[in-house]
């Protein structure tokens, strides 16, 4: 694989390093695939991990500062390991198994879940080559593997053997498959326009300026971009449509019997699917790793984060939808909404309106 | 198709759940995610407070009664100072009138800016909450400043209060009556017109005129309802005559209205105190009290408006200097009743909505 | 209200909540930075000795423990072949009090104050009972105002002192006029000579049961 410098601090060396290495190591053939995705895969997923625990810290004190408050103080700078100490908490806690679970299932949903919040970046452009596999079929492979997630919460909803925590999971699978096709559908507009499902061309045909990007560029670009958004944060489970979980309804929904490394699993699942669609609206919407002077990854990190601020100011404002409003709006408002604005971007790409 | 069988489920929220302020037991049966029934379970923040105050001596009973609604600790405070100056037929002084009237409407803003805070945090907004305490903070340093604590006041004595208010009290509530004016604009911003709560909160929990008389609902439940009724005109006590304020009213008694009931029965407020301040006399502020405080034989009855409605006191005495006998009536255990009454078909979202827009306050239910 | 509006006051929602982000925290970091605390605030009960010779202002009265709602203050005295009282045991049980302020307001010797301190918690039940040597060496850096009535030609009581200053004409009791500069004779302004002798030594508990059979019961019936 060829890699020329593009601008300092690229960090896409060492992704090719990586892929190179087996071939490079002399391993045989047979293996040289599994090596390779292995060491990518180890890879992203610590880089990951430890951004969701910089992440769940940002959250929090995002939250206390628009509260009037510190946040985590204690450990380091303004607490910036607080969450790192708080998981090495959680992973000396007892975990604590109710007799009457559903063994299997209460056992298996916490990992469901947490592995199904990481298959998403396997596709994830974070900068240019940085990307663990171009897969053709990218994005599609995206909504798919991020469903994953309903499965988990119903497992961990029905194996606690426990009301709220059934009503948690209910509501969760609900919620997620009513808001799976708003989130599709506005995503599906910018794919017409594009005319690939792969990540990598998404981005690359928003090189140039933000005028380039597709919130900017195409008639339906923003109403997208908004339907997009709202469906996200259905799909992230966070307040306004964090009914799963509702604490004054449900006290914690689907994780109330969990305890110790497997509530700290679905924990850090729940952020790092927050960073998974605002890196998917970063990536669909904002241009990706576009952008002048700062390397590629560093772009994508900013806009990422910048929709997670953004996701955040939204969790700490609202109040919580309930049930049924929340379906209503996603089957009432959000469905024709965004089918109305595919009929429209599949109008303008008919007339050719853009070539 | 054939008709799926369902079956109605229990479940217990509560006494330990985060929406039940307090310790709250509510018994749900439930279809799914719909409330078929209530069944409010009480007594678990019993402290037999009216019994401990048969053993104590009249004075001695105050700070008994800061522990039965401390929330508005003030008002408790009064309701029973106010009996048992009825009873002794005390003269109370002017000043210490007025400097009740000043706490006591704080306290009303106080209990209120919880209400507001509790109830956005109830319907799933975090964020307000804190704003709400951030406001009540510089009302409890005004007391701290005043009495020397910040939620068990025992300020207000028999006979009077327990101390003149500092030099730099008045400066300091006037500043606060502005900030607290300047404030209204954000709480409005945040909640009031948003589609969101209006969503949660319009047209939820009904409670109609009938209903909130039938269950002796008071305050500002009964006056989401539309019945203008409030104790501090109708049945005036203290000074609360000389002022000069409206009693807001809403109209359909929906979630809703409860919400900004609440809101502009603080803006109201903060008229009377500002009057109050404005005509603070000089004076004494305790009436002679004997240290053996012996009140004549009988019975008596006093009732004020608390921040949550209706709040009484019944002492009788038998002429030593202990009451035979004391009962205090707190409006939340009528609030509470009403929760079966119109928890009926509601999701459990709205359950909360309605539970935490009544604003019960579990010790005052219990006592 | 149409879509816009809605549109429009979720973004005023939204601006309130930006708006405070930049805000500076109005929280404080509790050990590192506390509370100044009012004068007035009512914390731990402590004992005041005497600014001049660091002696106990307490004249073993037992007023502030007849005052004490919960009965936390203990107090066993024992008198002299001069009938002057002693204090033997003063105890405190921070776990029992309940800060109302009664006994501060009850004690007409400035003997003992509820300070502005509060820090007192323990990892036990029984090290929140403290004794007269800890309550008095916690209070020794307390500062007050002195209103006993001493031999000195004017104490000036209340005159110059600090607004917050607790003043003496809130205790209901305060008959005193004709006190006696030294403490030659028990002093109890508010009962009778028979109480006195009822209470020689009296536990809390017992004196309450005492008390509630002296005046509660349908015997005394004068007013």
């Amino acid at each position: 694989m060829s890699c020329t410098v593009i601008a300092f601090g690229e960090l896409h060396g060492i992704f090719a390093w990586l892929h190179e290495l087996p071939v490079s190591i002399g391993l045989p053939d047979s293996v040289q695939a599994v090596v390779m995705y292995a060491a990518l895969g180890v890879t992203v997923f610590s880089v990951l991990s430890l951004f969701a625990l910089f992440l769940v810290w940002w959250e929090r004190k995002i939250a206390a500062h628009i509260q009037q408050r510190f946040g985590p103080m204690r450990v380091g700078w303004h607490g910036w390991y607080q969450t790192v100490m708080d998981a090495l908490k959680l992973l000396q806690k007892e975990d604590i198994r109710i007799e009457t679970r559903d063994k299997v299932v209460f056992f298996w949903a916490p990992v469901v879940c947490f592995v199904a919040a990481f298959l998403a970046y396997v596709v994830m452009p974070f900068g240019k080559g940085l990307i663990v596999a171009d897969l053709n079929i990218g994005i599609l492979y995206i909504m798919a593997v991020t469903t994953f997630t309903v499965i988990a919460l119903l497992m961990a909803g029905w194996g606690s053997n426990n009301k709220y925590a059934l009503l948690g999971g209910m509501r969760s699978a609900a919620q997620v498959v009513s808001y799976e096709i708003p989130m599709v559908v506005s995503l599906l507009t910018i794919i017409i326009y594009v005319g690939s499902l792969s990540m990598v061309d998404i981005v690359e045909s928003q090189s140039g300026w933000f005028f380039n990007w597709f919130i900017f560029r195409v008639p339906f670009g923003p109403i997208a971009f908004v339907t997009y958004i709202i469906a996200a944060i259905a799909e992230a489970n966070r307040t306004p449509f964090d009914i799963p979980e509702a604490e004054q309804e449900l006290v914690a929904g689907y994780n109330i019997e969990y305890s110790g490394m497997k509530f700290a699993m679905f924990f850090l699942a729940e952020f790092v699917n927050m960073f998974t669609v605002s890196a998917i609206a970063a990536t669909v919407f904002l241009g990706g790793w576009n952008g002048p002077f700062l390397p590629s990854w560093v772009w994508f990190m900013g806009k990422t984060l910048t929709v997670v601020l953004l996701l955040m100011l939204v969790r700490w404002t609202y109040p919580r939808l309930r049930v049924d409003q929340l379906m209503e709006f996603a089957w009432k408002f959000l469905v024709p909404v965004t089918f109305a604005n595919l009929i429209l971007a599949g109008v303008l790409k008919y007339l050719g309106y853009w070539e | 198709m054939a008709e799926l069988r369902t079956e109605e489920f229990q479940v217990n929220m509560g006494p330990h759940h985060p929406s039940t302020h307090g310790v709250c037991r509510l018994v749900l049966t439930m279809d799914g995610e719909k409330v078929v029934a209530v069944e409010p379970v009480i007594g678990y923040l019993h402290r037999a407070i009216e019994k401990i105050c048969e053993n104590r001596t009249y004075p001695q009973c105050s700070p008994m009664m800061d522990r039965f609604e401390y929330v508005t600790a003030m008002s408790s405070d009064y309701v029973y100072a106010l009996a048992v100056e009825k009873l002794a037929q005390l003269e109370v002084p002017e000043r210490a009138e007025y400097l009740r009237v000043i706490m006591l409407e704080l306290n009303r803003i106080a209990s209120h800016l919880i209400f507001w805070g509790v109830t956005a945090m109830d319907i799933g907004a975090y964020t307000p909450f804190l704003y709400g305490l951030r406001e009540r903070e510089d009302i409890i340093d005004l007391f701290e400043m005043t009495c020397g604590q910040r939620l068990t006041y025992n300020y207000i004595r028999i006979g009077g209060v327990s101390r003149d208010i500092p030099k730099e009290f008045e400066p300091k509530c006037r500043a606060f009556i502005k900030k607290l004016r300047g404030k209204f604009s954000d709480y409005e911003g945040l909640l009031n017109e948003n589609p969101i709560w209006l969503a949660r909160t319009k047209g939820i929990g009904v409670l109609t005129p009938e209903t909130a008389i039938s269950y002796g609902a008071s305050g500002p439940v009964l006056r989401a309802s539309g019945i203008d009724y409030d104790l501090r005109r109708d049945d005036p006590y203290s000074i609360y005559d000389k002022f000069d304020f409206a009693i807001p009213t809403q109209k359909t008694g929906d979630c809703y209205d409860r919400f900004i009931q609440r809101l502009d029965e603080m803006k109201e407020s903060l008229k009377i105190i500002e009057q109050a301040l404005d005509g603070l006399p000089e004076g004494e502020i305790k009436a002679k009290v004997k240290p053996k405080f012996k009140p004549p034989e009988g019975e008596v009855y006093s009732r004020i408006e608390s921040a949550r409605g209706e709040m009484g006191a019944y002492v009788r005495s038998d002429g030593t200097t202990k009451p035979v006998r004391v009962k205090l009536r707190g409006s939340s255990y009528n609030h509470l009743a009403l929760v079966p009454e119109i928890c009926t078909d509601v999701l459990i979202a709205d359950l909360v909505a309605i539970f935490a827009t009544l604003d019960i306050i579990m010790p005052e239910v219990d006592r | 209200m149409g879509l816009i509006d809605h549109i429009r006051n979720l973004l005023k929602g939204l601006g309130i909540a930006g708006k405070h982000l930049g805000r500076h925290a109005i929280t404080i970091q509790y050990p590192e930075e506390r509370m100044e605390m009012p004068e007035r605030s009512r914390g731990i009960v402590v004992l005041l000795s005497d600014k001049e010779t660091g002696e106990l202002n307490c004249t073993a009265c037992e007023l502030c423990m007849r005052a004490c709602p919960t009965a936390a203050i203990k107090i066993v005295t024992h008198r002299d072949e001069n009938k002057k009282k002693h204090l033997d045991v003063f105890e405190v049980d921070n776990g029992l009090c309940c800060f109302c302020g009664l006994c501060e307001e009850a004690c007409n010797f400035s003997a003992l104050k509820m300070a502005t301190k509060y820090e007192f918690s323990t990892l036990g039940a029984d090290e929140l009972v403290w004794d007269v040597n800890k309550l008095q060496e916690v209070g020794r850096d307390v500062d007050y105002v002195d209103t006993r009535k001493k031999k000195k030609p004017k104490p000036e009581p209340k005159a110059d002192a600090k607004p917050t200053a607790p003043k003496p004409e809130k205790t209901d009791a305060k008959p005193k006029p004709e006190q006696p500069a030294t403490v030659s004779e028990p002093v109890n302004p508010a009962g009778s000579s028979t109480e006195e002798k009822v209470n020689e030594e009296p536990l809390p508990e017992e004196q309450e049961r005492k008390e509630e059979k002296k005046e509660g019961g349908p015997t005394d019936g004068s007013v």
